[in-house]
């Protein structure tokens, strides 16, 4: 089960390192725009060809990582710092706040992510920001339920108990016991979460509700070159390999994480 | 008012044609197979008609579908640009060019069996005035009466010479209707053309089938060589292609993803003509607005656009260049495509004289195929020019028509104006443009009423004056791209009128 670990690792470090670089260095400007080398195939300049626009598709497809990357950390930070506190209020706060919360997360996880993305771009306009707020609402109740049961856990164990028979109150019990032992959970969600952000981010690209052009995009790299399966199915090949890399890798993380970090599996092994 | 409102429905239009792009890839549109036999054409379209009523409801589809087909007019325009005889076979306009003298055939027959005659007429464009509601009927504002002189002659007698409603004409307001076949437009159109509705299928086909009325023995009129022709409708502009490839339709009315085309150039089972049509892709420049009001800011950034890579870049090289609100099917076209000649240098001179060494502005387009590539082709362009463009893809139609088109808020976008002679646009000065030029207006009313010599004249000056005072920048023509299987024949390359014209269609066997 190591090799779930590592192999998503690779997969994610790849990814991360062609962003960091994208950031200093890119063979080409990839949003230069130059009608008299479209469509090349690989060449020593090119090489991955270029697309309809005589863009370089290897520097596109290194800052989209940058794009990819982006989203995922804001939308999976936003649905951790709003799904954590409230998944352990659901289970230390009265029974009704717990109910609320329960309930709500419920609403939200029966409303399609994308489809609530589509209406916030259609209302403030297509832009990444739009995107990683919808997918990072969308995801918050996975997070609260997550935390919710990790926290029930928490609260039966002994060292929980005799904390509160030592008179310490809800707060400091779950500043000291509660978060620091779920935190493992929430990093594996953390990355299944990414991937599914990942994922949305470009699906909104690709129906022209995610970023915003000229950005490179690999959602919107694919929508791009929809159109050219037929003449050249290299452009669409590129970012839908890159899109299938990270996806795999952070769900491959996220299955080597929950490895480690669960307990009982460990012990039924 | 009027051209404000006539350009709103052609935005309208636009809308029906091109907003199921948008969405390319997520439908898979039409699924049905076309029972076949060589006496049936299947033809593949993007945008489906909502019902069959284009008296009440905008919108490019249905007159595409119907007009000339189904419904016929007293005139045409071909695919020239021409105007000629329809249902009327000949016409004379008195020398105040106010009365117009429509000679009728009088061998035309509605479907209902009703026969086409004068009263028809007068009957056809009172309704225009009294019971349409779309915005092209204020086309017929300027008819003052019509007369029934005799069985297959009427007269109509406009308040004052207008060189415009003619070609008005041509168009769906033109379309004849017989008094007994209005109940239930919406359903069941009733026409003089070759072709009657047959079925409906909705979110897939219209089927029609030859109108049995329309060629008597005898008649000049030949009978349409497909006795049944089936419109096929697709979501998406790959699913249409794929349709003519595995042999689901006979032709493509136009293609909108235009680097797919060469898979059919180099298929000689296929036949791929281009033509033109009326739709200008614009740059709008909000003119009202600085730094944009600022003739020499719009001058640059016109300069700094290389048009022809454009053209290249975002539609694989098809279209035309055209330099001013007119397609070269229009009589008064000049070629003034030169005007602007890619010249970064002189757009960095001229943005410095005006005093902008750098500038941002936002380019709020129509989420469309057409016009996400195009702005990602400008940004680049001004980008070396020192402009950093911020490019925002709006929901279209309702938030572009909201916050560009109603509001006026924005700096630059750029959407297809595709409604015939919408260069009257430019005369009012709450059009989006925000371009309030008095030269301008008083040319295109003087133009309307003037003889037709100085009616080119005049036009000629107005597109040359927009050109030279930068008021948008025209990047191209859209092109007509139909495809089609080898034996069809009689296909118009360039897309003039509303209609997918079905009339000269005939089938050729491979010899």
């Amino acid at each position: 089960m190591r090799g779930n670990l590592v192999v998503g690792g690779a997969l994610v470090g790849v990814v991360v390192v062609t962003a960091l670089v994208s950031l200093l260095w890119t063979p080409l400007d990839p949003q230069a725009v130059d009608a008299s080398v479209r469509l090349l195939g690989p060449t020593s300049q090119h090489l991955l060809g270029t697309d309809k626009f005589g863009r370089d598709v290897l520097s596109q497809l290194m800052v989209g990582a940058q794009t990819t990357l982006y989203v995922g950390i804001v939308a999976v930070g936003l649905a951790a710092v709003a799904g954590v506190p409230l998944g352990v209020l659901a289970a230390m706060g009265p029974r009704w706040l717990g109910e609320l919360v329960l309930r709500t997360s419920d609403l939200v996880l029966a409303f399609p992510a994308l489809l609530l993305a589509i209406m916030l771009a259609a209302v403030y306009g297509a832009s990444t920001l739009t995107a990683m707020i919808a997918i990072g609402v969308a995801t918050v109740p996975a997070f609260a339920r997550v935390a919710r049961a990790g926290t029930l856990q928490v609260l039966s164990r002994e060292y929980t108990l005799a904390a509160r028979a030592g008179g310490r109150s809800r707060w400091w019990i779950a500043w000291r016991h509660v978060l620091p032992n779920v935190s493992g959970m929430v990093v594996v969600q953390s990355s299944v979460s990414f991937a599914m952000a990942v994922l949305a981010e470009a699906a909104l690209s690709f129906l022209g509700f995610g970023t915003a052009p000229p950005t490179p995009s690999w959602g919107r790299m694919l929508q791009e070159s929809q159109e050219l399966l037929a003449v050249d199915a290299r452009l669409a090949l590129v970012p839908g390999l890159a899109i299938a890399a990270v996806v795999l890798g952070f769900n491959l993380l996220g299955d080597g994480l929950r490895d480690r970090f669960d307990p009982h599996l460990e012990a039924r092994r | 008012m009027a051209a404000r409102r006539s350009a709103l429905s052609a935005l309208a239009s636009a809308a029906v044609l091109a907003a199921p792009l948008a969405l390319a890839g997520c439908t898979a549109g039409s699924t049905a197979i076309v029972a076949g036999g060589p006496s049936t054409l299947a033809v593949g379209f993007t945008a489906e008609p909502q019902n069959f009523d284009f008296t009440t409801t905008d919108g490019a589809a249905i007159p595409q579908a119907l007009l000339y087909n189904v419904y016929e007019t007293l005139v045409k325009i071909d695919s020239d640009g021409e105007i000629t005889g329809g249902l009327a076979e000949s016409w004379d306009v008195s020398d105040d060019r106010t009365v117009y003298d429509f000679h009728l055939r009088d061998d035309a027959t509605f479907s209902n069996g009703e026969p086409f005659t004068a009263s028809d007429v007068e009957f056809s464009v009172e309704r225009v005035k009294q019971d349409w509601t779309i915005s092209l009927q204020s086309g017929m504002d300027v008819v003052d009466r019509v007369e029934v002189v005799g069985e297959y002659h009427a007269r109509v007698v406009l308040s004052r010479p207008s060189n415009s409603w003619l070609r008005a004409m041509t168009t769906r307001i033109g379309a004849m209707f017989d008094p007994s076949g209005v109940a239930d437009l919406a359903n069941d159109p009733v026409g003089t053309g070759p072709y009657d509705v047959e079925s409906r299928r909705r979110g897939d086909a219209v089927v029609l089938t030859r109108n049995p009325e329309y060629s008597r023995p005898g008649s000049p009129r030949p009978e349409p060589d497909y006795r049944t022709v089936v419109l096929k409708y697709y979501a998406d502009a790959t699913a249409l292609n794929n349709a003519l490839l595995s042999g689901g339709i006979d032709v493509i009315s136009g293609v909108t993803a235009p680097d797919s085309v060469p898979q059919f150039e180099a298929d000689n089972r296929f036949r791929v003509l281009q033509g033109t049509t009326n739709g200008e892709v614009v740059l709008a420049y909000n003119n009202r607005r600085a730094p944009l009001d600022d003739v020499r800011v719009r001058k640059a950034l016109t300069y700094a656009v290389d048009r022809k890579a454009l053209l290249e870049a975002a539609w694989g090289g098809r279209g035309e260049l055209i330099g001013s609100m007119v397609p070269p099917t229009d009589p008064w076209f000049e070629d003034l495509s030169g005007e602007y000649p890619y010249d970064p240098d002189r757009a960095r001179r001229l943005l410095r004289e005006a005093g902008h060494e750098s500038l941002r502005l936002n380019l709020r387009i129509a989420n469309l195929p057409y016009a996400v590539s195009s702005a990602q082709v400008v940004a680049a362009h001004l980008k070396k020019v020192g402009v950093t463009v911020d490019i925002e893809p709006l929901d279209f139609p309702a938030v572009w028509l909201q916050q560009v088109f109603t509001d006026g808020d924005y700096d630059m976008s750029i959407v297809q104006h595709v409604e015939p002679q919408d260069i009257t646009t430019f005369g009012d000065p709450e059009f989006y443009w925000g371009y309030d030029s008095e030269r301008v207006q008083r040319l295109l009313t003087e133009a309307d009423t003037a003889p037709p010599r100085e009616y080119i004249a005049d036009m000629r000056r107005v597109a040359r004056t927009l050109s030279d005072d930068a008021a948008a920048n025209w990047l191209f023509l859209f092109p007509n791209i139909v495809v089609a299987k080898n034996e069809v024949r009689g296909l118009q390359a360039n897309q003039v009128s509303e209609s997918f014209d079905l009339t000269g269609l005939r089938r050729q066997e491979p010899s």
